[in-house]
């Protein structure tokens, strides 16, 4: 039968060849539902030829002599996790060595000291340190400057850093084991790993630049035997962070934005649980947010990107604020009466909470409160709003969360001007004793215990 | 009657156009680099045209950009659709990689943009220079420094439509930086204190690994000021070494 229907011309861009479905708004609705049943099952990512568990090749490559691996010992207090395909993945609770995030330091540092307030108030032993560079993976994807042996070498020269770290303080090596801030240098660091472990070639290249530093154990290259990031550790440790809450989250909306490069970049890598959104959703943060009492509302444009796009934050913005307003912002306010959207990664976090102001001048005014997971962990357990989260680097109304959750915003940022003046008298509190972060090179000092003999 | 600067299109594939079209030689060459690229066969496996990675693409929201015709044209090498789409099209991509974790055939687009960036840059084609002249600042932060980012680049006249809530407390950035309670955070110049001795490691890595060389490629004047930088460090770092044998 002929199609009688006319073509709506309702859609641009893609291509001439191209024409509308015409299709009525019920048959519409059903060609929807199809599409996102396989959306919200995770059958699109598991159903692949070509997966393999490249960790099975690393092992071999070391049983061969090719490299040696950063073990996960009994001293990083390692908790299994399960991810895509129900592969284990041990994530180590203690002992870390704090990979940093250039645009989490620059932008939004509440972002890592909430980190490392998290684990003072749970016990936990890490290093914070200079001798380290970002993955350079930002500048990688945004400009092309860079290339998979540079990002593999700047990948193992700072997780060597990592191995040996501990030295510094009379203590063995590998006693750190790396823990990755950023999403993208997380995704950017599994992808090299891959890559180096099926590829010869790329190991001698890299072998080869690491021996002019000094970067090799035993003449091998060190991989870590896991890739970590942050939100993974925050998720097995979700329960022992629930446990030390003391604000009440229960009346709270909450959206998770998950990260493409934490979960679309290597996903088999990735953990999910059948505990947090029947295993349909990634699940860091979620976990977390589930576990602290709030109310995770799921949403339609989950899967979308924030927008970040890396060159086009910087050189072509008018697509990254679009983006950020109408796939994220609007609908998680609209559809999903949001309080808050949590994220777990740099990009996202900076995309989604700098670019609402602009939306005004085009009639688009949205306010969500936007943060990571583990500031509003830390929130939740007590940290100050301002000394400690930093949220006055957020452009976003986070105020109306807070008030939202009984926290008193306003002395709290009384509190912080006052403070102000402390940090100018030379006054200001840290989260640990600032001589730890210099291990080599200039600025180091031996500690006393180490110069006498003995570990510090 | 005006008649435009003839577009990158314009020089392939015209058949009216009196222009010189891109030689034949010169096409394979950017194609035969692509497909020596040490990743490129494992980002291409195959390709059925079921465009679920254009579905899902959000460049292919706001350009004429799409993943499929990325991949389509590499896996039917056509050269001069390839040619044409590193003028401008490669640029489209936000490089979040959804198209990657969605393809049944385990392609990667984004991964495969990449590639063509790479050799865009190394071609001195000017959709390379005029894409990257805005990251000029971070190019200079991350190559000098090992840093891409640094609080004093996040000024409200560096992105007035962030709106005027770039920090909430009105307060010099210096002591807002100091009152951060991470001490390797406690600088403007810099996202952290990054070590005198790690930055000059990581110059032996932009040697040894071309990146320099592609930084010339594409701005000579940027090249010369890093080269600059870099040895100033490295001249401060060795003089930091002889203190120590003294």
């Amino acid at each position: 039968m002929e199609n009688t229907k006319q073509p709506t011309g309702a859609f641009t861009g893609f291509g001439p060849e191209w024409r509308a479905t015409s299709l009525t708004p019920t048959e519409a609705r059903t060609a929807t539902a199809w599409v996102e049943t396989k959306i919200d099952r995770r059958s699109m990512l598991t159903g692949k030829e070509r997966v393999e568990d490249v960790r099975e090749a690393m092992w071999e490559l070391e049983r061969d002599g090719e490299i040696v691996v950063h073990r996960i010992r009994d001293e990083h207090e390692p908790v299994i996790a399960r991810t895509l395909y129900g592969w284990e993945k041990r994530i180590p609770t203690n002992n870390l060595w704090h990979h940093k995030s250039c645009g989490q330091c620059g932008n939004i540092p509440g972002y890592p000291s909430s980190v490392m307030w998290l684990m003072n108030e749970l016990g936990i032993r890490y290093l914070d340190e200079t001798d380290q560079t970002s993955c350079t993976a930002w500048n990688y994807h945004g400009s092309g400057i860079g290339n998979v042996v540079s990002l593999a070498a700047v990948f193992l020269r700072n997780f060597h850093q990592a191995y040996v770290s501990a030295k510094a303080q009379g203590l063995p090596e590998g006693t750190y084991f790396p823990l990755i801030h950023c999403g993208t240098s997380f995704g950017n660091y599994k992808e090299m790993r891959h890559y180096l472990v099926h590829s010869a070639e790329l190991r001698e290249q890299v072998r080869k630049i690491l021996a002019k530093l000094g970067r090799l154990v035993d003449g091998k290259l060190l991989i870590p035997e896991e890739l970590v990031h942050y939100s993974e550790w925050l998720h097995v440790m979700r329960g022992r962070i629930a446990e030390r809450q003391k604000i009440d989250c229960s009346q709270i909306r909450a959206t998770v934005h998950p990260a493409c490069h934490v979960y679309k970049m290597v996903p088999e890598d990735v953990i999910y649980d059948e505990t947090v959104m029947d295993g349909n959703r990634v699940a860091v943060s979620t976990g977390l947010l589930q576990s602290l009492g709030a109310q995770v509302i799921d949403y339609s444009t989950w899967y979308d990107c924030c927008g970040f796009g890396f060159r086009h934050i910087i050189g072509e913005r008018e697509f990254t604020r679009s983006f950020a307003i109408d796939r994220k912002i609007r609908v998680a306010v609209d559809e999903a009466k949001a309080d808050v959207m949590i994220g777990h990664d740099t990009g996202c976090i900076t995309t989604l909470d700098k670019n609402q102001w602009i939306g005004r001048a085009v009639d688009k005014v949205y306010e969500l409160p936007v943060m990571a997971d583990c500031q509003f962990a830390a929130l939740l357990l007590g940290a100050h709003p301002y000394k400690l989260a930093q949220l006055h680097w957020h452009a976003s109304p986070f105020e109306k969360l807070l008030e939202k959750l009984g926290i008193d915003w306003e002395k709290a940022k009384a509190e912080f001007e006052s403070y102000l003046k402390e940090v100018a008298a030379g006054r200001g509190e840290n989260l640990y004793d600032p001589r730890r972060a210099i291990t080599s090179g200039p600025g180091y000092v031996p500690p006393a215990a180490l110069t006498q003999g003995g570990a510090e | 009657m005006t008649h435009a600067a003839p577009t990158a299109r314009a020089l392939i594939a015209d058949p009216v156009s009196g222009d010189t079209p891109v030689p034949e030689a010169k096409l394979e060459a950017v194609f035969n680099d692509i497909r020596s690229h040490p990743l490129y066969d494992q980002e291409l496996y195959g390709c059925l045209n079921c465009g679920i990675c254009t579905a899902t693409c959000p460049s292919a929201h706001y350009y004429d950009y799409s993943p499929r015709e990325i991949v389509q044209l590499l896996w039917t090498e056509n050269l001069e659709g390839i040619y044409d789409a590193m003028q401008e099209k490669i640029w489209a991509c936000a490089q979040c990689y959804t198209c990657a974790a969605r393809c049944p055939f385990h392609n990667s687009p984004g991964g495969l943009v990449m590639i063509m960036r790479e050799v865009a840059i190394k071609h001195s084609m000017q959709s390379a220079k005029d894409a990257l002249r805005p990251f000029t600042r971070v190019l200079l932060k991350v190559i000098s420094t090992g840093n891409q980012l640094a609080p004093n680049m996040i000024t409200k006249d560096a992105f007035p439509d962030w709106g005027p809530n770039v920090s909430k407390i009105d307060a010099p950035l210096d002591l807002l930086r100091k009152a951060i309670p991470v001490p390797t955070l406690h600088t403007m110049d810099t996202a952290w204190v990054v070590n005198l001795k790690t930055s000059v490691e990581l110059y032996t890595i932009w040697e040894a690994t071309g990146v320099l060389d592609q930084l010339e490629q594409v701005d000579e004047n940027l090249f010369d000021v890093i080269s600059d930088v870099m040895d100033e460090k490295r001249e401060e770092y060795q003089e930091w070494l002889d203190e120590q044998d003294n």
